[in-house]
């Protein structure tokens, strides 16, 4: 599964795009995170690797803006261990083991549209990367995360 | 019955012979509750301890030796970090807190210790008044751990016995040196190793004192008194330290930042406990859900913050605890990881006559008292300065709005439903962009995201907020959101700027 962040601008909104997109193209896709308001949305959805480029191409036709989230990297050799950030993941995808070493669970970050973590870390050690480098988006929208 | 006892000399000749029975202090509390007191007490001569945390009152003094020609340092940085200058010539002391001219926030002393423990070489820079036997004025150049004469760590106040857990009933996330706190008690935090905290396993000081050598940042080093803000009567003990920075292992004292608090130290610390005597064998026994801290409200930034309830360290460790009939997720901030491994290095040390024990020259103080500072003016809250704030209604016109800021001479106009709740303000710029703009309905122009104060708050708080959001007045409201007036950066510059 590939996440894919959609931006609805505010003249759009209240379309129906999401259903359209999927009644029309018959391609399944999962809503990790959304916040919509009168002014505009933002969606995070997980969309099969096989559909992401129909599904890319889908959304911008009808005027969304479409980038690939940056994820969490962990620089896990100079992590502290100490467990800052645990509490401020939304998502559970931070935990706290056995041995109380931290570990991070990439399926269940939503990276970009959150990154609450990154600056809770005393170490440094969090930070948001680009993890996809597929072919549909053109180097500026890549860049417009 | 006589009390069974063993000395501390006892124990060393037992290191010597190799046949030390040493447990860390987690393999204590098992042993302890399988097989009782009694059992432990004859059975283990040593319990290992450990603690790895945020110490901010931690640094380190270094001899340079002298230049050619001669400077007697007036200020000094390193790789950018201003270091103070304590003795004379050319002793510096590294403050962990201290930070960055050039990457505040990110960078410090903490950092600056790390990277010469690491083998780094870092950038010096001085600048001295020059004297007669010290002529030289400027002075920059490239240093090592090895290029200096002594790099010692002295703390002034590590390895507190147990520390409060933080959180924060504010609106906005605050950042402080107990970490990211989110807002209306998203999260809490504590710090501190529990049941495997030193002092926490000699609650008395039995064996804790003045010549105590202990595990400091990896190697070996002394406790060389009380700490400062030592309360032990309030079980929040804490020790002075001093340990050889060129030993020092970079994994067990590690620089670190807070965002928008700034830079600590991270400090591993382990205190071998000699089980003397059979209280010794019941305190080293001590669980995680017999350590109690308060609850403590970090949104209110007076001395006394509110306290919202009581916590052991068990709780805390399970990552919820509950506030105001609220699950919240809880995060360590000290390694609880780094801290067993303390306790396990230290151990097998013991076992392999690589550290010996020692008696305290003179034990901790156990009545000491952690005083407020003397002040001589009063400090002034919220509460103190507030007024009555000139209100409307959203269905209002903007016509309206207009009148009131003339006729009561105001600049903001905070608007409340019909309970007196806060929903928006409306300030006079508003109201004239409106006419430039040509709108006419309030809902337009009304802020809706609006920033607050409360009555207990200190008034610096306030005026921070405000510089901080570049408004100039503050909406004070209850908890309820109910609005009970209005402080503006006027009255407050009044107070403050006497």
């Amino acid at each position: 599964m590939v996440r894919v962040l959609l931006r609805f601008p505010e003249k759009i909104v209240n379309q129906p795009i999401i259903a359209q997109v999927l009644l029309q193209h018959r391609i399944t896709l999962n809503i990790i995170a959304a916040h919509v308001d009168f002014h505009g949305g933002n969606v995070l959805i997980e969309v099969p690797k096989e559909h992401v480029e129909k599904a890319v191409n889908a959304f911008k036709e009808r005027g969304v803006f479409v980038s690939f989230p940056k994820l969490i990297e962990v620089d896990k050799d100079r992590c502290l261990n100490c467990g800052a950030c645990y509490s401020l993941c939304p998502v559970g995808a931070i935990s706290i083991g056995e041995d109380y070493s931290i570990s991070f669970d990439k399926e269940k970050c939503i990276g970009s549209p959150c990154g609450l973590c990154v600056d809770a870390c005393p170490a440094r050690v969090i930070k948001l990367t680009k993890e996809l480098n597929l072919s549909v988006l053109s180097d500026e929208e890549r860049g417009s995360n | 019955m006589l009390e069974k006892k063993r000395t501390v000399e006892e124990i060393n000749e037992k290191i010597k012979k190799g046949d030390v029975q040493v447990l860390t202090a987690l393999e204590m509390k098992k042993l302890v509750e399988s097989s009782g007191v009694e059992v432990a007490f004859k059975e283990v001569d040593v319990v290992t301890t450990g603690t790895f945390g945020a110490m901010c009152s931690s640094g380190a003094v270094i001899n340079l030796g002298h230049s050619d020609p001669p400077i007697k340092i007036q200020n000094a940085w390193i790789n950018d970090v201003p270091v103070c200058h304590p003795g004379a010539a050319v002793d510096l002391y590294i403050g962990a807190t201290l930070m960055s001219e050039t990457r505040p926030f990110e960078y410090g002393g903490g950092h600056v210790i790390e990277d010469l423990i690491s083998g780094k070489e870092v950038e010096l820079r001085a600048t001295a008044y020059g004297t007669d036997c010290y002529p030289r004025t400027q002075l920059r150049t490239t240093i090592t751990k090895d290029d200096l004469n002594q790099f010692y760590l002295i703390n002034f106040r590590n390895c507190y016995q147990r520390y409060v857990c933080a959180t924060n009933s504010r609106d906005e996330t605050i950042y402080t040196y107990m970490g990211k706190l989110l807002p209306r008690f998203g999260n809490a935090t504590f710090s501190g190793a529990g049941e495997l905290n030193p002092l926490m396993n000699d609650p008395d000081y039995e064996t804790i004192g003045i010549g105590t050598r202990i595990f400091l940042g990896g190697t070996q080093g002394y406790v060389i008194g009380e700490g400062t803000q030592h309360d032990p009567k309030n079980q929040l003990g804490t020790i002075m330290v001093r340990g050889d920075c060129k030993k020092m292992n970079p994994k067990f004292i590690r620089g670190a930042a807070f965002t928008k608090y700034g830079t600590t130290l991270y400090v591993g610390i382990g205190i071998p406990i000699p089980i003397l005597n059979i209280g010794l064998a019941k305190k080293t026994a001590v669980r995680d859900e017999d350590i109690k801290v308060p609850i403590v409200d970090y949104g209110v930034p007076v001395r006394d913050r509110p306290k919202l309830g009581v916590v052991s360290y068990k709780e805390l460790r399970s990552g919820t605890i509950t506030i105001n009939g609220k699950k919240v997720k809880v995060s360590p901030l000290s390694s609880l990881k780094t801290a067993v491994e303390i306790a396990e290095t230290l151990k097998k040390w013991i076992e392999e006559g690589l550290f010996y024990l020692t008696a305290p020259v003179e034990r901790l103080p156990g009545d000491t008292e952690f005083k407020p500072m003397k002040q001589r003016e009063k400090a002034f809250l919220v509460r103190d300065i507030v007024q009555k704030a000139v209100t409307c209604r959203e269905d209002e016109e903007i016509k309206e709005v207009a009148k009131k800021i003339i006729e009561y001479s105001v600049n903001h106009v905070v608007v409340v439903n019909d309970k007196g709740e806060l929903t928006g303000i409306v300030t006079s710029w508003d109201v004239t962009k409106a006419v430039a703009d040509g709108k006419s309905k309030l809902s337009d122009i009304i802020t809706r995201k609006v920033i607050t104060a409360r009555l207990e708050e200190p008034i610096e708080a306030a005026a921070r907020r405000m510089v901080q959001y570049q408004i100039s007045a503050l909406p004070v409201i209850d908890h309820q959101r109910k609005v009970l007036g209005i402080v503006t950066s006027e009255d407050v510059t009044k107070i403050l700027g006497r």
